[in-house]
């Protein structure tokens, strides 16, 4: 049986561990509130602008004397997927319980059955790029330690760089691997395509085939200028989410471990107290037996 | 009822504006105005930098925008603003801050380009002072 002073030392240990975890998850409380304000501010803008575009582009689709312009190519007319830019996200540190494994398990994955033969990947968080290295992927580029404020740097880089590759004929797609922020205690692992759009006749607004929209000046460079506005919002959302989601797993996690801190606390202050006691008794019990004798 | 039309104003920061009125006008790229009334055709376009303004319960009330999208349908007008913001949001000692700081950079500009920031800088303090009624926005 360990000894009394072996228990005194492990509690004091635990307590230490525990004053460091419940500092961890109050930290990523204040993060994801801020993440999370800016994130719920951005989804309304993020959800009107897809929904902008969508009917420009029903617009534009469902006009025969409309002459797609190079912008509206990109988002409308599919090619076959061969070569594909992906934004990977994760998070630079750990102790978030599954996030990271969970989004890493998705890049496998969509990685494993998609049909393209080149890959341009995008790293953001250390997770990732280590992941990338892992699976002898060299990432096109790599950005670790991104403060919230340094996400439209991010957005506006890779925003450019993957339509210039489409317009150069580079790449066929842009993809975005996340974690979808649902609540402070849950996310969903997300592949999403920003372009081409997914766009399939259910989602495409009914009334804007029925009465065409005017497009001032013209539908072309109404969608050129609008366009590259919907990617880089996408792309934010997304980092957001991300983000968002990271800090709420953290939280969660180090909620968890002070609990289990807690409860370790007690089990040993149990049979630290039982050890105590055993101890008192035989004294006592040696003490009554030397009067006795 | 008179048709009223729902308007919109959103930006990536926040949501700015939202609420039935009765008519909007909001500034375009092209500096020019569009003056919308319930029914409107649908129309979508590019905002510039001003003031949008709308009538609600008879009374007009103005709301800054920079650039973006509007997109109008018969009974709604949505406008995805890279800023935007109501007259209650205006910072007014900052605006006129701004507006000094840019009369000071605009006399010390050396190229074009310093030209023409400080100039979207001025222009910018001006919108927002002329939204919440400050003398020095009239002149804009």
């Amino acid at each position: 049986m360990a000894g009394l002073q072996d228990i005194r030392r492990r509690i004091r240990s635990v307590k230490n561990t525990q004053q460091v975890t419940k500092a961890m998850k109050m930290i990523s409380a204040v993060k994801l509130r801020k993440a999370q304000e800016r994130l719920v501010a951005l989804r309304p803008y993020a959800s009107k602008m897809m929904e902008v575009v969508r009917r420009v582009v029903g617009r534009i689709r469902g006009d025969a004397e409309i002459q797609p312009g190079p912008a509206a190519q990109t988002f409308l007319s599919p090619r076959e997927e061969k070569r594909i830019r992906v934004m990977l996200v994760a998070s630079d540190k750990g102790l978030c319980g599954g996030f990271n494994a969970n989004v890493l398990k998705a890049a496998n994955v969509f990685l494993a059955e998609c049909s393209a033969e080149i890959v341009h990947l995008d790293v953001v968080g250390k997770r990732a790029a280590e992941w990338a290295k892992k699976h002898g992927l060299t990432p096109a580029g790599e950005y670790l330690n991104i403060p919230l404020t340094g996400f439209q740097r991010v957005v506006t880089e890779i925003s450019e760089g993957a339509a210039a590759q489409y317009h150069a004929d580079e790449i066929d797609a842009l993809y975005v691997i996340y974690n979808y922020f649902n609540s402070p205690i849950a996310q969903t692992p997300t592949v999403f395509r920003v372009f081409p759009m997914e766009m399939d006749r259910s989602t495409e607004d009914r009334e804007a085939i029925e009465i065409p929209h005017l497009l001032e000046p013209d539908p072309n460079s109404v969608l050129e200028t609008l366009l590259p506005r919907f990617v880089e919002t996408e792309l934010l959302r997304n980092l957001l989410e991300s983000s968002a989601s990271e800090h709420g797993a953290r939280m969660a996690a180090m909620d968890k471990a002070s609990n289990n801190a807690g409860e370790m606390i007690g089990k040993l202050t149990l049979t630290m107290n039982k050890i105590r006691q055993a101890s008192i008794t035989n004294q006592i019990i040696e003490i009554v037996s030397g009067a006795n004798a | 009822m008179s048709p009223m039309i729902k308007l919109e104003v959103v930006t990536p920061e926040r949501p700015v504006f939202s609420a039935e009125v009765a008519e909007v006008q909001f500034p375009t790229a092209s500096r020019g105005y569009y003056g919308i009334l319930p029914g409107h055709t649908p129309l979508m376009t590019e905002v510039g930098d001003g003031l949008l303004y709308y009538v609600q319960d008879g009374q007009q009330h103005w709301i800054t925008v920079f650039g973006g999208f509007a997109e109008v349908g018969p009974d709604r007008v949505t406008i995805l603003a890279r800023e935007s913001e109501t007259v209650a949001m205006i910072d007014l000692e900052r605006a006129e801050a701004s507006r000094q700081r840019a009369l000071k950079l605009l006399k010390e500009a050396l190229t074009e380009h310093d030209l023409a920031i400080a100039q979207a800088k001025l222009d910018a303090s001006l919108i927002r002072l002329q939204a919440a009624g400050h003398p020095a926005g009239h002149g804009f």
